[in-house]
C-alpha cells in the first residue's frame, strides 16, 4: 500500500486534515479577462501549450482533432491575437493526405536567442490502428517561432509515428525535449548540433507523463511507475529513476475511473528559482507537493496540501488535475481546479472551474471561486497556465458560448449542455 | 452536428492518454494474456536499459530460458512450476545478445554474444537451481567456449539435440558455423552472404538470417544473400535452389526472421517482409502462405498442441501484433497488440517483441525487446477439431 493512502490508520491523514484546514474557501466568483481566437473557434482543446513570454507575448497551441492544430500568440502590448499558422502547413505536409499535425500539446519554451520552441502533435490515433501506416500520423517535428520575422523554423521529423505528448524547452542546454504518445520514449533535439535523439521507452502509452520538469542546471524530471521520478542528466546523456516518489491517491478505491486513467504520475510540476526546487501535483487528487532535487541523494518530496476544489477534495469523483498550474510573482501558486472530470468534449459534465492559490510564504490555500468572465460566463475547465513578466496570471480553457438567437453558434463543441470554446483567460492578481 | 461530437467523445479518449473499453477490441484478449516482471520488482529485477529479450529457449525439462541485451545481459529462467522470473546473473562483459539461445538434451544453455569478439558461452544448470537467489547484479557461472569467428558476433543459434551440434550464424560477416559439444570443437562451414543487399550509401548490412532452425533430420536451416535457403548438416553446407517468399524485386531484402516446426517435419518461417510460408525440408519447396499482418517483421512462432500457429509481427517502430494460422483452414486469425491490462495492479504493453518460445505446458511466452521490457504469456486455445494437420 502506498504511503500516502488516506487511511485512518495513517499519521499522514493528520497532515492531510491540518493542510484542508488550511484551505480558505472564497464566497464569490472571481472575474477573469478573457481573448478569443479570432477564426478558430473550431479548436477543440488546449494542454500545456501556452507560454508568457519575456517580451509579453503570450503563445498558445491550439488543437484540432481531425484538422490542423494553430500556433498563436497574443501580443499583450498591442492587445491583439496572431495566428502564426497552420501547424500541418507549416510542417510542409498539406499535401501528404496522412494525419495531421493537429497540436502542440505540451510546453513551449523560449531560447536565448529569443525563439519559441516546440514540438508538435498528432489527433486522432484510431486504437493505433493506423500506427505507422500510410495515411497515419507521420510523426512530431521539433520547430521553432521566430518573433522578430514572424516565421518558424522546421528542425524535421523528430519521432516518426509518435507525437510529442509531453515536452519542454532547456535554454541552458538549448535542447527541445519530449515524452512520445504512444509509445512513451524518452526524446530530445540538440538545437546547436542539430541532432535527434531517441533514448527509449520511459513507461506505457495510457500512463505517459504530462509534464517534464527541468531545473536550472538542466537536469530533466519525469515520472514513471506508481509515482517514481526519473532524472534525465545532459551532462552524461543518461536517465537515471530516483527513489523519490510523488504522493499518489492509490487507484481503484476511491476515484471511480480507475479503468480510464493513469494516476500514477505527477500531472505537472514548476520551477521556484528562489527555492531551487520544485512545486507540483499529482494526477489522481491534485495533492501538492514539494520536491527539491538537491536535497539527499535523489532529492525530498514533502506533501504540502490538496489544490482541488476543498468540497471535491476528499470525494471519490475528485477531479483529475488539470495542467494550469503556475507560480505567480507574488509568490502564490495559481491553479486552475475542475468543478467536474475535465477534458473539453470528453468531460464528465458541466461545472465551473475554480481558481485556487497556494501563498509559499505562508503554506495557506485559498479558493478564489468559479471563474467567470466579465459577462457572467463560466470557465468550464482549464489545462494550461503561466505567468506573464507582469505578474499577470495566463490560463487557456473552454468557456461557456451562449447562443445568439439568429446567429450561427461559435463552438468546438459542447460539454454537458452547454457549447464552449476556447479562450485566453487573463487574471491580474491584486 | 451531434454525430460529430459523438464521434469525438469516442475518439478523445486516447488522444487524451486514457483506455477506454473500446481499445479493449484492438489488444489480445485479456482472459489470455499475462506478464511477468524479470525478477522481483521494485529492487531485485533485470533493470531498465539491460532488460531487452531477443532471445528464449525452452529445456527438455521445461523450463524457459531467456537472455537479455543492454548494458549488461542477463539469463533468466522460468520454472513453470513457479510462474516467476529467476534471473541468473549477468554475461560478464556481453552487452548484445540476439537469436542465439539453446537448450542441449542435458538442459545445459548455450548463449552466443552478439557483441564483437562475441563467444559461445556454457551454463549448467544446478540441480537445485530454483532454489538460488536471485543474482542480478552478479555475474553467472558460465563456461567460455571461445569465439567462433575473431570479431565477430552470433546473429542466431540453433542445436541439434541429436547430435548435440550447435548450429549458428555470425555478425556482419554471416559466416555459418558449428560446434560439435562432445568434440568442444567449432567448424566454419561457409558464408551465407558474401555481399551487403543493395542499399543506400548508410546501409551496409548483409541479408543474413535472424533464425536458424534445425528440421527432424538434425540438418539446420536458415537465409542468406538474396533470401536464398542454406542447409548444414554436421560439417556439410549448401545454398538450397529455393528462397524466401515475397514481392519480386525485394528478394534482396529478404531474411528469415522466425523459425518453428510444424507437424511431420515440415518447417514454418516468417520473413522480415512480413509473410509466412512453409517449407518441406524433404522435397525442397516454399509454400507463401500470405502476409498475416500489414506490418514488416515475424518476430516469432510457435506451434500449439491446438493446431494452430502463434506468431508475432511488427517492425522495431511499429506495435506489435499477435496472430495465429490454422493449417487445417488455412485462415488467419488477428489476435490484437500485446498489451496486459490488469488494472489496478499492473498494466503494459510490448510494441516490440524480440523472442518468442512455447513450453511444454502450450503456454506460449513472448519476450519484449524495448529499454524497459518484460515477458508476456499467452495461453492459446484448447484443441480443436483440426488436430496437427501435416500439410505438405
Amino acid at each position: 500500500m502506498s504511503p500516502y493512502f488516506i487511511s485512518l490508520s495513517n499519521p499522514l491523514r493528520f497532515l492531510c486534515v491540518l493542510c484542508a484546514s488550511a484551505v480558505v474557501v472564497a464566497a464569490g466568483p472571481v472575474k477573469l479577462d478573457h481573448r478569443l481566437f479570432p477564426g478558430l473557434h473550431h479548436a477543440d482543446g488546449n494542454w500545456a501549450a501556452l507560454l508568457a513570454a519575456t517580451d509579453g507575448k503570450v503563445y498558445v497551441g491550439l488543437a484540432v482533432h481531425g484538422g490542423d492544430g494553430h500556433l498563436v500568440y497574443y501580443d499583450s502590448k498591442a492587445d491583439r491575437v496572431h495566428d502564426a499558422g497552420n501547424l500541418t502547413a507549416l510542417c510542409g505536409e498539406s499535401h501528404l493526405r496522412r494525419g495531421p499535425q493537429s497540436k502542440v500539446h505540451a510546453k513551449f519554451g523560449e531560447g536565448k536567442d529569443g525563439r519559441i520552441y516546440f514540438g508538435t502533435h498528432g489527433g486522432w490515433w484510431f486504437n493505433y490502428a493506423r500506427f505507422a501506416t500510410k495515411e497515419g500520423y507521420p510523426g512530431a517535428h521539433w520547430m521553432a517561432f521566430d518573433p522578430r520575422t514572424g516565421r518558424v523554423e522546421d528542425f524535421g521529423l523528430g519521432a516518426p509515428n509518435e507525437g510529442i505528448n509531453t515536452g519542454a524547452y532547456d535554454p541552458l542546454f538549448n535542447r527541445i525535449y519530449g515524452l512520445t504518445h504512444p509509445r512513451a520514449h524518452f526524446v530530445y533535439y540538440d538545437v546547436s548540433t542539430r541532432k535527434a535523439v531517441d533514448k527509449g521507452r520511459i513507461n506505457n502509452w495510457e500512463s505517459v507523463c504530462r509534464t517534464l520538469a527541468i531545473d536550472d542546471e538542466g537536469n530533466v524530471y519525469g515520472s514513471f511507475d506508481r509515482g517514481r521520478i526519473f532524472k534525465y542528466d545532459p551532462r552524461t546523456d543518461s536517465i537515471h529513476e530516483l527513489s523519490v516518489q510523488v504522493p499518489i491517491r492509490e487507484k481503484g478505491i476511491s476515484l471511480g475511473r480507475d479503468y480510464n486513467k493513469s494516476e500514477t504520475a505527477f500531472r505537472t510540476m514548476v520551477w521556484d528559482a528562489k527555492t531551487r526546487q520544485f512545486f507540483g501535483v499529482d494526477e489522481s487528487a491534485t495533492i501538492l507537493f514539494s520536491f527539491n532535487p538537491r536535497t539527499g541523494g535523489d532529492g525530498e518530496v514533502r506533501r504540502l496540501g490538496q489544490l482541488a476544489i476543498p468540497e471535491l477534495a476528499d470525494k471519490r469523483e475528485a477531479p483529475y488535475a488539470t495542467l494550469s498550474l503556475t507560480l505567480g510573482r507574488d509568490r502564490k501558486l495559481y491553479y486552475g481546479a475542475a468543478g467536474r472530470e475535465f477534458d473539453y468534449s470528453g468531460s464528465a459534465g458541466l461545472a465551473t472551474s475554480h481558481l485556487i492559490t497556494y501563498d509559499l510564504n505562508t503554506g495557506k490555500t485559498e479558493d478564489l471561486g468559479e471563474m467567470l468572465l466579465a459577462d457572467g460566463s463560466r470557465v468550464l475547465g482549464t489545462n494550461a497556465a503561466d505567468t506573464g513578466p507582469d505578474g499577470t496570471i495566463y490560463l487557456v480553457g473552454a468557456i461557456e458560448v451562449r447562443p445568439q438567437p439568429g446567429k450561427p453558434v461559435e463552438a468546438a463543441g459542447k460539454i454537458g449542455d452547454a457549447y464552449y470554446r476556447l479562450a485566453l483567460l487573463i487574471y491580474r492578481p491584486r | 452536428m451531434r454525430l460529430r461530437f459523438a464521434l469525438l467523445l469516442l475518439v478523445l479518449s486516447p488522444v487524451m492518454g486514457q483506455r477506454p473499453l473500446d481499445y479493449d477490441r484492438s489488444v489480445v484478449s485479456q482472459v489470455r494474456i499475462d506478464l511477468r516482471e524479470l525478477g522481483y520488482p521494485p529492487v531485485d529485477v533485470i533493470p531498465t536499459e539491460e532488460s531487452a529479450v531477443r532471445a528464449l529457449a525452452v529445456g527438455p525439462d521445461g523450463a524457459l530460458y531467456g537472455v537479455t541485451s543492454g548494458k549488461r545481459s542477463h539469463l533468466f529462467v522460468l520454472h513453470p512450476a513457479h510462474g516467476y522470473v529467476q534471473p541468473l546473473g549477468y554475461l560478464k562483459g556481453v552487452s548484445t545478445v540476439y537469436n542465439s539461445l539453446a537448450v542441449s538434451r542435458k538442459g545445459e544453455v548455450y548463449v552466443g554474444s552478439g557483441d564483437k569478439d562475441g563467444h559461445l558461452f556454457r551454463y549448467s544448470p544446478p540441480a537445485n537451481e530454483d532454489e538460488q537467489p536471485i543474482r542480478v547484479d552478479a555475474p553467472v557461472n558460465v563456461t567460455d567456449l571461445g569465439a567462433p569467428v575473431a570479431g565477430e558476433g552470433t546473429y542466431a543459434l540453433a542445436i541439434s539435440r541429436g547430435s548435440d551440434t550447435i548450429y549458428g550464424v555470425t555478425y556482419p560477416g554471416g559466416q555459418f558455423f558449428s560446434y560439435s559439444v562432445a568434440a568442444g570443437k567449432f567448424h566454419l562451414s561457409g558464408k551465407v552472404a558474401e555481399n551487403p543487399a543493395p542499399g543506400e550509401n548508410f546501409e551496409q548490412e548483409k541479408s543474413i538470417g535472424r533464425a536458424i532452425i534445425v528440421g527432424d533430420n538434425g540438418s539446420a536451416y536458415t537465409s542468406g544473400e538474396n533470401g536464398a535457403l542454406f542447409r548444414a548438416a554436421g560439417t556439410s553446407f549448401q545454398k538450397l535452389p529455393v528462397s524466401l517468399p515475397g514481392v519480386p524485386g525485394r528478394e534482396p531484402f529478404q531474411r528469415v526472421d522466425a523459425w518453428t516446426a510444424g507437424p511431420c517435419g515440415t518447417l514454418y518461417g516468417g520473413t522480415s517482409d512480413g509473410y509466412l510460408f512453409r517449407f518441406d525440408p524433404e522435397r525442397l519447396t516454399i509454400e507463401n502462405l500470405g502476409k498475416p499482418l500489414n506490418q514488416y517483421r515475424i518476430r516469432g512462432l510457435a506451434f500449439s498442441r491446438n493446431g494452430k500457429l502463434y506468431g508475432a509481427g511488427g517492425d522495431d517502430d511499429e506495435m506489435a501484433r499477435l496472430f495465429s494460422y490454422d493449417p487445417a483452414r488455412g485462415a488467419y486469425e488477428l489476435l490484437g497488440m500485446i498489451d496486459v491490462n490488469r488494472r489496478p495492479f499492473y498494466t503494459w504493453q510490448a510494441y516490440v517483441i524480440g523472442a518468442m518460445a512455447i513450453g511444454l505446458d502450450d503456454i506460449i511466452y513472448l519476450g519484449q525487446a524495448e529499454r524497459r521490457s518484460k515477458l508476456y504469456l499467452y495461453y492459446p486455445g484448447p484443441p480443436n477439431r483440426a488436430q496437427a494437420h501435416c500439410a505438405k
